[in-house]
């Protein structure tokens, strides 16, 4: 086994990620950058469809301005969100963000007279290059920024464990290279854990093929505390076939260049949502949506798994594409563009929960521990928080480095992860695969830890992974014997990190007894800010768990009721 | 009825099989019918074609194929994806010989999966990247500026980055340097390859960059070397029309910024516009010069088979195509 050593070792190599190692080495700070599929390649980042413009940009007015930090902190958050640290974020990504991403290159898009290309409306956005495809060269940018500065990337390499020194502090992470099957530690002052939003725990749902929340299984193992991980975006209207399109979005947003968006149809042909008549300031609605769409569920107009459609028939094709990608899909299809629509499902998107950090410096529960983007649970989505996060945990152990010990990582621990491991690979008696197990947790996450759920669902759910576990995972074998590209052991390695979380999300909507933004709970339907405008904060005890809850400050936005049906709940 | 899509013609040669939709291969395919996938399996020990009947599902990817084999057939396959979308570009494969992004394109009713060429193979269908991004990296393909910049936003139209903004299509997926044909001759050029140059695109064919930095990357490209033959085109998925937008415009950058690189480039131009027709003898010389007569063997040989005529580089006259040539290539013939 190679052991490496470093100052900080970073997990994930999205926009969290890249930016904190950039940031780091800009202030001395030595990092590597582990990463399960391929720096910039792989996460939720390299989907960003386009870029807010916040603030005062690009000739936002005063209303504009408020219109973006409202629409993060209501529509995007339910305000559960540090309302200080999303003015923070807002303020930096105005003087900062922007003009430095245009200095280094990327091209947000002109026209030919060299404006710059916005979306209309109370919230407007650009894109780099193209909208729907703005991930990719943002990202391209990433990974070459992290290339010319010489940082070290350990790629296709997955970090399976935590690891300590001998002060106690999270001093380290052990991880598995699949391509080679050869283990590597990394030793550092600090971990950054950058992996993303967890994703690919329902059947249907959004982000990469690799992602299994691996960074908040390994975070809660080591004893790290969790917040909010109930809290699951869901995406409306995303392609219903075929599978892997199942991310991609008709996106309801506002588009570039036009006056007109995307609309939903139900399955009596009735226009049931279009965000510029039913929502202009849900820059991205998707909640607004969601709940647009549970009235049509529920009069039977449409199901959560399809039958209903999606499309810009209310548009000229060349409106749609002269500065999106949204085309694509259709004509992929062989749908005539933009005259047919296409079936489009419910999709679990983003989780706004994660590991609870202290947002003036990203630190975890943990001594050495950090968490910056998805993965932590201070906020939900978009690639310029998670960006500002990488600068807050760079700025943060910045600070704290000389407090941070540079000791060896426990050798014991290495050997019992090392050992776990080879268990998962030397199980070769026939049995069930990992991607079947992958397959049966996803079924009931979707079937009963789906859009609406109930404490009757959430409970029957935990007896069935509590069977997966005893029943299932005992006889979960592989059969690939090549040491080269082993994806069955990765899949066998995920799965138990899947269990994990699953397990904890369920507990977790148990636990938060009001329905709230995408959160529905059916036997608690409304929403209560007399008790529940709370953050449910996740301890671990031993080998059990405990809920805690704690309220958040409203400097700037509060909501303007106590207790309102869910569903007649704007945002 | 297959559906066309509006691109930009001339340059979307190849596109035919691109336009063969979903839908349209749906039609051809019955639903519960099987499909007969066989995939090249490579591994340290061997090499071989493993064969398998996948049942036909509507909308079939050949990415569904793979998985449906993996899940059912042959749970140890190695294969590489990781969106899914056609955004990561990490899924290409060859598919009946031509390069295909697995998550994109319709499977056929009988198909050959095999990794992609010019790349050295790890297991089964995946592919180390390491050499092409090795080749990238050496190109440094990002901006430094010759001015300081000026502030968000800076003065740029998309009239000044009508190729640049082709070149950022590129989601890396490699299917062009797959296919490249000069690329496939290994180490006897050294052609960085179509997907090195659009990575390169992205930045030398931006106003902003500067003119040194895009000539010291253009130095190290061999891009000379390519001979235009479109099959970068054809395979590209993002649609991207390479030559013609960003290798073309690199050729010219590189012409105007490293004259010397561009030596048999520039005559054959110059023949062209002052005879009406190529002129292989001429061009010899002009490229070789003196040292063209120490090749004697070569040019014994190249006499023999008539591909050069002394007799008319010598004394031939200039054919009435020479004034329109001279017209269409004037600006870049008189630099």
């Amino acid at each position: 086994m190679q052991i490496l050593t470093t100052d900080v070792a970073i997990i994930g190599g999205g926009a969290a990620g890249c930016y904190t190692a950039l940031n780091l080495q800009k202030r001395g700070i030595k990092s590597i950058i582990v990463c399960k599929g391929l720096v910039g390649k792989s996460g939720a980042s390299l989907f960003a469809g386009n870029l807010v413009i916040s603030g005062r940009l690009l000739g936002n007015s005063e209303t504009q301005a408020r219109n973006t930090a409202e629409f993060l902190i209501k529509y995007h958050n339910q305000f559960l969100i540090d309302q200080e640290w999303a003015r923070r974020c807002g303020a930096w990504i105005e003087q900062v963000y922007y003009p430095e991403l245009e200095e280094l290159g990327l091209y947000f898009r002109r026209d030919d007279e060299g404006n710059v290309v916005t979306s209309p409306g109370a919230i407007r956005s650009i894109a780099a290059n193209v909208q729907g495809n703005s991930g990719v060269p943002f990202m391209d940018l990433r990974r070459k920024q992290v290339i010319r500065a010489g940082i070290p990337r350990l790629e296709e390499t997955v970090a399976t464990a935590l690891m300590h020194n001998r002060d106690g502090h999270v001093g380290g992470v052990f991880c598995l290279n699949y391509m080679t099957s050869e283990y590597v530690a990394v030793q550092a002052r600090a971990v950054v854990l950058a992996t993303g939003y967890s994703d690919r725990l329902h059947q249907r749902s959004t982000g990469t093929r690799e992602m299994s929340a691996d960074g908040i299984a390994m975070a809660w193992r080591a004893g790290a505390t969790l917040v909010n991980m109930e809290m699951q975006w869901w995406h409306t209207n995303d392609i219903a076939d075929p599978p892997s399109w199942q991310r991609m979005q008709v996106y309801p947003n506002p588009m570039l260049g036009s006056e007109k968006s995307a609309q939903m149809i139900n399955s009596a042909g009735e226009e049931f949502f279009n965000q510029q008549n039913d929502d202009p300031l849900a820059f991205g609605p998707y909640t607004v949506q969601l709940k647009a769409l549970a009235k049509q569920v529920h009069a039977g107009k449409a199901r959560y798994d399809g039958g209903y459609y999606a499309g810009f028939n209310n548009c000229d094709a060349s409106e749609v594409e002269t500065y999106t990608t949204y085309g694509k899909t259709f004509r992929q299809l062989g749908l005539k563009f933009p005259e047919q629509l296409v079936e489009t499902a419910v999709t679990s998107h983003y989780r706004q929960g994660g590991i609870d950090v202290d947002t003036t410096a990203m630190r975890s529960s943990l001594p050495g521990l950090y968490a910056a983007g998805g993965v932590s649970g201070h906020s939900n989505g978009l690639i310029g928080l998670a960006t500002y996060d990488g600068k807050v945990v760079a700025d943060g152990i910045f600070a704290a480095f000389e407090s941070l010990p540079d000791r060896p990582i426990s050798e014991a621990e290495c050997e019992v992860e090392r050992r776990r491991l080879d268990g998962l690979r030397s199980r070769s008696q026939p049995g069930i695969t990992p991607v079947k197990v992958k397959e049966k947790l996803r079924k009931l996450m979707w079937d009963k830890v789906g859009v609406e759920k109930s404490a009757a669902g959430l409970r029957s759910a935990l007896e069935d992974i509590e069977e997966i576990r005893l029943g299932v995972l005992p006889d979960m074998s592989i059969s690939t014997r090549s040491s080269a590209a082993n994806f069955e052991w990765l899949d066998a390695i995920d799965v138990m990190n899947m269990i994990d979380v699953c397990e904890l999300i369920v507990h977790s909507s148990l636990e938060r007894k009001e329905s709230r933004g995408p959160f529905f709970r059916t036997d608690f339907p409304a929403t209560d800010n007399r008790n529940w405008l709370v953050a449910n904060v996740l301890r671990k005890l031993g080998n059990g768990l405990r809920f805690e809850q704690r309220p958040y400050q409203l400097p700037f936005f509060s909501p303007d009721f106590e207790v309102r049906d869910n569903l007649q709940v704007a945002w | 009825m297959l559906e066309t899509s509006p691109r930009d013609g001339a340059s979307r040669i190849g596109q035919a099989e691109h336009d063969d939709t979903l839908l349209a291969r749906n039609s051809r395919i019955a639903p519960g019918a099987s499909i007969v996938v066989r995939i090249r399996r490579q591994s340290n020990g061997g090499d071989r074609y493993d064969t398998f009947n996948v049942p036909y599902r509507k909308w079939m990817r050949v990415l569904d194929a793979l998985n449906w084999i993996a899940e059912n057939a042959a749970t140890d396959l190695a294969y590489r994806w990781i969106c899914g979308s056609k955004m990561c570009g990490t899924c290409a494969v060859r598919m009946n010989g031509r390069e295909v992004l697995a998550c994109w394109e319709a499977v056929e009713p009988e198909m050959t999966i095999e990794p992609l060429r010019n790349l050295p193979v790890i297991r089964d269908l995946v592919v180390d990247r390491t050499p092409f991004e090795n080749k990238v990296a050496r190109l440094e393909p990002w901006i430094e500026r010759p001015d300081a910049y000026t502030g968000f936003p800076e003065p740029l139209s998309h009239k000044q980055m009508k190729d640049a903004s082709k070149a950022l299509d590129c989601i890396g997926c490699m299917c062009c340097y797959s296919a490249c044909p000069v690329i496939g001759l290994g180490d006897l050029t050294d052609f960085a390859g179509p997907a090195p140059l659009v990575q390169l695109g992205q930045t030398a064919l931006d106003p902003r960059n500067s003119p040194v930095k895009v000539a010291r990357s253009l130095a190290l490209t061999g891009i000379f070397n390519c001979v235009s033959c479109y099959k970068c085109e054809e395979v590209c998925p993002a649609a991207i029309p390479i030559v013609s937008r960003v290798i073309e415009p690199l050729k010219a950058k590189a012409a105007q910024l490293l004259p010397e690189h561009a030596r048999h480039s520039r005559a054959l131009r110059r023949i062209i516009a002052e005879r009406g027709r190529v002129d292989p003898g001429a061009l010899v010389l002009r490229v070789q010069g003196l040292r063209a007569f120490g090749r004697l063997p070569r040019i014994i040989r190249l006499l023999l088979r008539g591909k050069i005529n002394p007799l008319r580089t010598l004394f031939g006259t200039k054919t009435t195509a020479a004034e329109p040539a001279r017209r269409l290539l004037g600006r870049e013939v008189s630099q």
